[in-house]
Parts: C-alpha cells; structure tokens; sequence
C-alpha cells in the first residue's frame, strides 16, 4: 500500500472536492493507496512520511508555506493539482503586492494573518507532477495515480485544447465564429469542453509549457476586433504575467 | 484492373439508390453541423449535404480513427477490442480520395497495420463531383480527378448523375441495382466534359510543383521559414485536419483498478514530444524547425512517390493564424530569387 496524503492550500476547495467527485472510481484507488490526510474527505489524521502528495492552492499566507514545505520534506512523489498550485490562477493574477491590497481593503497595512502574494506552489518547491486545470479533469488525476500505483511514470502532456477539440470533431470557434478562444496556446486535457458547448477557450489550464504563441494570438484576436486591453486581461486570468512577449 | 463502365442515375432513381446502399453498410456521408461539414451516419438522403466544400476531418477518420481503441487489458492479457462493420462512405470528393490512396501506401505497405487494412476493406466509398472554393488547389497536385480508389464515382448532370464505375464492387452495386441506372447519352457526355471544363477553370489557388524538392532543398534556411516561425501558434490543427498526415500517439489509460485500455490518437508533428527521441534528444527542438518540417514532409521527402498533399485546403481553412500553404511555399521559392 502506497501512502497519500491530499493537502489543501488557499483556493476555493473545488480541486479537493473533485477528488471526490470520483465516486466508485475512489475504490479503485483506495485498493492501492492508504489515505493519511485529507481534510475534506475525513477529520482522520496520520503525519506520516508520504508515498505521493497531492497539493491544491496558492502559497496564500505563512500557514501555507509551512505546511507546502512540511509536505515537500516528507514525501516522496508530489503533485501540484489545479492551476492554483501550477500557475497561480485567479489569486495570483490579482496586481500589487499584498500590503497595497492590505491598505485598500482594511485601510492599514497591518498583516496580522501573515499574508502572502499569492503565488504557485511551483515557484516555492519542486514537484514531480503538475497537472494543471480550474478545475482539472477528474479522470486525469485518476490515470495519474493509477499510473504512479503501477509504477509507471505518468506521461506529461504536451498539446493544446486545439488538438482535443479537433479529435472531438467541435466547430472551431474561432475562425468560425470570430469568438476569442485560447484554445491553441493553452495547455489540453480538458477535452475541449468549453468548445464543446461553443465557448471560446478561457486558457484555464495555462499555456502550452515553452510553446504557446502569446503574441500571434494576440493579433489574431485584435484582428477579429478585441481591444488589447481585453485580450491582455484574458491572458492574465489563470497565467499571472506567464504569458509575456 | 477493372473495366470502366458509365452509367447514368436520373435524378428521380437517386433516393431509391441511395437508400439501396444500406444493404452494403452503414452510410456516412457530409453532414451540416454548425459552420462546419462532418462525415456522419445518415438514414436519409434529406440530412445530407451534396454540395458541401469539405469536412472538417478527412474520411481518413473512418480508417484511422481520431481516438481509436485498439486493446483491453482484462485479468493481465491483452485482447483485440475491435470490432469492423461494413461502411459506405458517401459523396467523398476527389481530393479525399487520393488522400486516402497515400495513407493505403503507409498503413498497407509492410508493416500492414491490421486495424486500417481490416477498415479500408470493409468499405465502399461513392465519390462525388465539386466546385472548388477559395481554399482548393488540388488540379495543381493533379488530384481534382480520381481515376482508381472509389467504388462509384458521381459526376453531376442537369438530370442525374453520370456514374462511373471504378471497382467490382462498384459493378456489383450496379449489377444490383440496374432497374434504376440508364444507359448514358451523347448529351450527358457532353455536359460532363463542359462541366470538367468550367471546373478546371474555377481555382483560385495552385502550387507551383515545378523543382519542388530542389526548391526546398536549397531553402532549408530560408528566412521566410523564420518569419512564419513567429506567426505559427504550433497549434497543430493543420495536421488534425490534414487528409495525408498520419502519425498518431499511443496510450494507454486505466478503466479500472485491474483492467486497462490502449488507445491511439492522432499526434502532431508540431507537439514538442514529436521529434523527442530515447536519451532525450529532439530532432525538432524549436517551432521554426516543426513549421519547416511540415512543408518537407508535404512536398519533399519522398518526390518519387509523389506529394503527400492533395490540395484539400483544410489546413488553410482551420489555420487560426491564416497560414496559407501555397502562399508559404511561393515565398520560399520567391527568397531564393
């Protein structure tokens, strides 16, 4: 038996929860995997050397340092789960640094919560996996468990939503609707699922690690008439300032 | 070889035989989804889209399929999980046609891929007459025409169609069917060598073919490579939709805790692990040599054996950053002037 343990940090819980959104699939991991912690599944508690960490969220305040540095020195495998904890996501695109925000929001730059600015756990410690997603495809952390079960290095993806999309046969809603989609510079594994419902790529799982095109996209869209402060935007939401030219 | 034979289908026989070819498989033929056209399985001649440009995937989808499942993992052994039914592919356009007569030389040549071979002869393809849109440069490539790789091919009249048989198979369907096939007339002859006509004088587009492999030979560093290297999103929908690109990726995911499947995908050669080899070297480590690659691969490799490019012009069509094929491969050759 393997051990696991699912670790939260500052996010919205969504990529815990959809651990468990596997339903029967969980006894499929459970017949390899010893769970020691996970908060949102069981009070149940073991701090123990760990076989595979999963972390969710942004390094958001001291608390989430420790414990992301705690889980890194006692386990063996780590995965960084959703965009929070790969590329920042939402939290981590918000501009200034955190006593600016202090000030404008409680009107003191007082820090008594130790905050942090937000950033990805991958900026703070080395992990083994990132599997990237807001949310991710649940099945993806399936195979990726299963695989690490096994012992089979699980493969890293390296295509965009495109490919997905046209596996799937989806309209192309780009150049056949003039909607924005950041469907070939963003990293695939959705399975194109906004396409699928003829919506343009958010960008949600991060741009194609060393290959995404930010600024060719960036023309195709102020071609079809977005202003560069929208596109700017999009880029930014789930990719901090990742997508730089 | 077989023995051509023309017939003519008139117009009010063409319901009855199509709806004939049922016996011979499931019918798939171009079907309107959204801005898009897309072989699909059709009931009735009512859902079909004759006129159509060109599907978005090639009919290569049905041999090479874009997710295609080719083993279970039950209790520790492999087993073969595909089943083949017969298919008739309907109204299939010359372009495609040649496309598919390039993939018979990769996946029927040694090694035979048993799961291509097992599809292409389960199937019967009716090809059809059409216009060529803005995109299409396919006389060009001297694939607008289809002399072998159909089993009947229909070439629009005023009244009907002027059916050309290219296959046993396609003598047995008629053979089948004859009460609804007239013999052809001197009139419909001449209508199809007028409509052959205004047809070859309707592209817009063609590809210079003229010393195309010293072209490109010369061109290896050519800056235009390096100008479109900045356009190119490496997206690699080009290569999903290309009628000739064959590559694919193989997988295998978990169904459960002790069984598994193994699946291929298509791949494409502007994926970074494309050219990535054991010891972790990469042959085309950088987007201006994956775009490079492509046009060699298209044009140049192999000159003998003719282009791996039928002029379909679907990589234009679905290129989110409007690269044009022809219009690439005319700079080059314009920079080395």
């Amino acid at each position: 038996m393997l051990k696991l343990g699912v670790f939260e940090l500052t996010d919205c819980g969504g990529c815990a929860l959809n651990i468990l959104f596997l339903y029967e699939k969980l006894f499929d991991i459970i017949k390899f995997y010893e769970i020691k912690e996970f908060h949102m599944a069981s009070s149940f508690k073991e701090h123990d050397h760990l076989d595979v960490a999963i972390i969710t969220g942004t390094v958001s305040c001291q608390r989430d340092l420790e414990l992301l540095k705690r889980v890194r020195n006692n386990s063996n495998y780590v995965i960084a789960l959703g965009t929070c904890a790969t590329h920042g996501d939402v939290q981590g695109s918000v501009e200034g640094s955190i006593r600016e925000k202090l000030e404008k929001v409680y009107g003191s730059r007082a820090n008594p919560m130790k905050a942090l600015d937000s950033k990805p756990i991958v900026e703070y410690v080395a992990v083994d996996y990132a599997l990237p997603g807001c949310p991710y495809d649940k099945d993806e952390v399936y195979q990726v468990l299963m695989d690490i079960a096994k012992g089979v290095e699980p493969p890293k993806k390296d295509y965009p939503v495109c490919i997905e999309c046209k596996l799937n046969e989806y309209e192309c809603v780009l150049i056949k609707r003039g909607i924005p989609c950041l469907g070939p510079i963003t990293l695939g594994g959705c399975n194109a699922i906004c396409v699928k419902s003829k919506v343009g790529c958010i960008g949600c799982r991060g741009p194609l690690p060393k290959e995404a095109n930010p600024a060719s996209e960036f023309e195709i869209l102020k071609e079809l008439g977005y202003d560069e402060e929208y596109i700017r935007k999009k880029f930014k939401t789930f990719a901090r300032g990742e997508l730089r030219w | 070889m077989i023995i051509l034979r023309y017939v003519k289908l008139p117009s009010e026989n063409f319901e009855e035989f199509f709806n004939s070819l049922k016996q011979w498989g499931e019918i798939n033929a171009p079907v309107k989804q959204g801005n898009i056209y897309s072989f699909k399985k059709v009931d009735s001649l009512k859902e079909v889209s004759l006129d159509y440009t060109r599907t978005m995937l090639p009919p290569k989808k049905f041999f090479v399929k874009p997710r295609d499942e080719l083993l279970k993992l039950k209790e520790g052994k492999w087993e073969e999980s595909n089943g083949t039914k017969p298919v008739v592919l309907f109204g299939v356009h010359s372009c495609d046609i040649h496309g598919l007569q390039i993939l018979d030389k990769v996946y029927l040549d040694e090694p035979v891929d048993i799961y291509y071979k097992k599809r292409r002869e389960n199937s019967i393809i009716i090809g059809i007459s059409c216009m060529p849109d803005e995109y299409c440069f396919c006389k060009s490539l001297g694939t607008d025409f289809a002399m072998t790789g159909f089993d009947l091919f229909l070439h629009e009249l005023p009244d009907g169609y002027l059916v050309r048989v290219g296959s046993v198979k396609g003598h047995e369907i008629v053979w089948a069917n004859e009460g609804v096939f007239e013999p052809i007339s001197e009139e419909d002859l001449k209508y199809f060598r007028e409509f052959e006509e205004k047809r070859a004088n309707s592209f817009k587009r063609s590809l210079n073919k003229e010393g195309l492999a010293d072209m490109l030979d010369l061109a290896f560093e050519s800056p235009v490579w390096k100008k479109y290297e900045k356009i190119c999103l490496g997206c690699g929908n080009c290569n999903m939709v290309c009628p000739t690109c064959r590559c694919y990726e193989v997988c295998d995911l978990w169904v459960n805790a002790y069984e598994g499947v193994r699946v291929r995908r298509y791949d494409s050669c502007f994926m970074e692990s494309h050219g990535l080899v054991a010891g972790g070297h990469n042959f085309r480590p950088t987007r201006l040599d994956r775009f490079r690659h492509r046009y060699y691969c298209k044009s140049y490799f192999d000159p003998s054996a003719g282009f791996n490019c039928v002029g379909c012009g679907r990589c234009d069509e679905f290129c989110p950053a409007k690269i044009e094929h022809v219009k690439v491969l005319d700079e080059v050759r314009e920079a080395l002037k």
